[in-house]
């Protein structure tokens, strides 16, 4: 090895130590603790215990269910307004544009903890403005905590709210990178603006929704603090428990550590098919 | 088939004018180049003529109908951008039939108007490809054919050829010329590069921060400048430019000495009258120096640096006070490594400029 080399990996090193014991490490090992049962100590290897556990387990898959309930309508729903905003904030006509395009960034920078309050506050079934709202176009008071309905509602409204803008971001630095002639070259070839939008801009912006797809539904299999802080932990009944807070239960509330490792490894799996599909039916047409 | 008119065009952008009232004919059929450097507007008077820019002044009309308030896709012109503007994600064949499609023209009338736009361009083998899979000029060449397939009265180039290397620039203006031969259709083209303007043109326009300078046959201009920018902008090399002052007037003529280059004294037939003393500018263009047994003022310049082509070369010959002169000799080769060179200006081959620029004759 060249010294030069050599010094580099002495700066390295205490990155690499630390990425190996809290990244690499814990992945390997809660592999291996999927196939133990650990239930009682003394912890023994049972590779069925969990795995076998997990295809009958029905409140696993309650958790499924709500986490690809959320995932099919919240991706979207959001991918679609995230498109729809990004071109408004591209647009010439939008005045301040600087500002609102951070205004729509800034729910990514707020807390978890503070912005769940909000939201419980907003969509409080008595005093919330959302039902003083619903009530000004006649709308009877909504429950969302109490009717699993709504409470799934609230959670795809919240998770939609804060993750928005930062996909409109993301899709708005590809629409810069469109260059305005082409657009131009459509106005002189008759193409209104709407069919420029669907067959010009929306062609061209595949690549990039489709990496805001994927990591949306990334970060929607990991789903946990808004039906951890704003439902009451998945409530009611478990109406809006997801996969994340149900790995959550098992290894920070039960302690059950190789269910808990077999249940992240499913997440993981799952999220890795969806995105292959997604990548799939997203890739260019020859 | 139509002309185009502008009548005292006008363009603002915000508080500043950029196109002060242009007045310009453009007859059927007719090549028309808008020539001038960088900035002076030519893309601009282009994009209103296409109604991609307001018109915030006076009148354009295509083939007799005012367009002012026309649709860019309404007035039947076609347009050919700098950069191609071609769709990246649509084959070359899409991107060709791209705008019939989107107005419901008939299938078979597409294919036949595709068809011959890619034969006329020899672009047949391309048409699977998308923009990504094809060279400068093969793009340049789909974007041209996308024109074409819209079967425009007028055809609006801005600086198609810019992007390409010297080489294919060439080839590419001889199938520009050959296209406006076989489609017989009113061009008008944007460059800022003098040789292009000279090669395609019936009709040059030159422009200057947003004004007309002159207007004319490609060697009209050449011939005749009507000011010292035209006469600097028209022919390559550029004109030279000797300050001179007015020694010697009488009626139908007047005697000058350049400020430099030995003081030459050279009379010249002029109608204007002058006063002893006034400043003017001698200009006369690189090839039209004589050798030094030639006829009109001798000269004893300098060489600084010569570069030889072959069957000419370019001698310059730089003075303290900044004036530069360029001479083209022909059939040079005895005079290689000379640091001297004797001259002659023919008075037939000079013009004359007064002191704002404006041609004396
Ligand atoms: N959209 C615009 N906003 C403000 N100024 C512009 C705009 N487009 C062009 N200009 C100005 O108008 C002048 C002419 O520009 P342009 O027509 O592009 O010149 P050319 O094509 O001859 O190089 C330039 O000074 C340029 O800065
Ligand atoms: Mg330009």
């Amino acid at each position: 090895m060249r010294a030069t080399t050599r010094t580099a990996y002495g700066f390295l090193t205490p990155y690499l130590l630390i990425f190996a014991a809290f990244w690499v490490w814990p992945i390997i090992y809660s592999f291996y603790l999927s196939f133990l049962s650990t239930r009682v100590q003394p912890w023994t290897f049972n590779p069925t215990f969990n795995w076998g556990r997990l295809i009958i387990d029905p409140a696993f898959f309650n958790a499924f269910k709500n986490t690809m309930i959320i995932l099919v309508i919240q991706v979207p729903v959001m991918i679609a307004l995230a498109t729809l905003l990004a071109v408004l904030l591209n647009s010439h006509l939008l005045k301040a544009r600087g500002i609102m395009r951070f205004a729509f960034f800034a729910p990514v920078v707020v807390g978890e903890v503070a912005y769940a309050a909000v939201f419980r506050l907003m969509f409080q079934a008595d005093f919330g403005v959302i039902n003083k709202l619903l009530a000004l176009v006649g709308v009877a008071p909504i429950s969302w905590s109490s009717n699993p309905t709504a409470a799934m509602a609230l959670i795809i409204t919240a998770v939609t709210w804060r993750w928005v803008g930062y996909n409109a971001i993301i899709i708005l630095s590809g629409l810069q990178s469109i260059p305005e002639d082409v657009y131009e070259a459509a106005t002189l070839d008759k193409v209104s603006k709407t069919r420029q939008f669907f067959f010009i801009t929306l062609p061209l912006l595949r690549p990039i929704i489709l990496v805001c797809v994927v990591l949306s539904v990334i970060g929607t299999m990991q789903l946990f603090a808004e039906p951890f802080l704003i439902t009451n932990r998945g409530g009611p009944g478990g109406a809006t428990e997801t996969l994340g807070l149900f790995l959550y239960r098992q290894g920070f509330t039960v302690l059950n550590f190789g269910y808990a490792s077999a249940v992240a490894y499913t997440i993981a799996a799952i999220a890795i098919v969806i995105s292959v599909i997604n990548f799939w039916l997203g890739r260019d047409p020859k | 088939m139509s002309g185009v008119t502008l009548s005292n065009v006008q363009k603002r952008f915000g508080a500043v004018e950029v196109i002060h009232g242009v007045d310009l004919t453009v007859d059927d059929g007719e090549f028309v180049v808008f020539v001038g450097p960088s900035g002076c507007g030519k893309s601009t008077l282009l994009r209103m003529i296409a109604g991609l820019e307001d018109i915030s002044g006076g009148e354009i009309s295509i083939g007799g109908t005012t367009v002012n308030d026309v649709e860019p896709a309404d007035r039947g012109i076609a347009m050919v951008f700098q950069s191609y503007a071609l769709y990246p994600h649509m084959t070359v064949e899409q991107n060709l039939s791209f705008g019939l499609r989107m107005n419901g023209k008939p299938r078979d009338d597409i294919a036949r108007r595709v068809t011959k736009a890619a034969s006329i361009l020899q672009i047949e083998p391309l048409l699977a490809r998308r923009p990504k899979q094809l060279s400068g000029g093969q793009r340049q060449r789909v974007a041209i054919g996308r024109a074409i397939v819209r079967e425009p009265d007028v055809f609006l180039f801005d600086e198609p050829l810019s992007n390409l290397d010297a080489e294919l620039r060439v080839q590419m203006r001889v199938e520009i010329a050959r296209l406006h031969k076989e489609l017989g259709t009113t061009m008008i083209y944007v460059t800022h590069d003098q040789t292009e303007a000279m090669t395609l043109a019936d009709k040059i326009v030159v422009l200057r921060d947003g004004r007309v300078e002159q207007v004319g046959a490609p060697l009209d201009l050449y011939d005749d400048p009507a000011n010292r920018f035209v006469a600097g902008f028209v022919g390559s090399p550029r004109m030279n430019f000797m300050a001179a002052k007015v020694v010697d007037t009488t009626p139908g003529s007047v005697t000058i000495e350049t400020d430099n280059h030995g003081s030459a004294r050279l009379t010249l037939p002029v109608r204007q009258a002058f006063q002893t003393g006034d400043a003017v500018t001698l200009g006369i263009r690189p090839e039209h120096f004589g050798g030094p047994d030639g006829d009109g003022t001798r000269l004893t310049v300098n060489v600084d640096v010569a570069e030889h082509l072959g069957a000419t070369s370019f001698v310059y010959a730089n003075m303290a006070t900044g004036e530069q002169l360029i001479i083209e000799r022909e059939q040079s080769r005895s005079e290689m490594g000379k640091t001297e060179l004797t001259i002659t200006i023919p008075p037939a081959r000079a013009y004359l400029f007064d002191s704002a620029g404006d041609r004396i004759r």
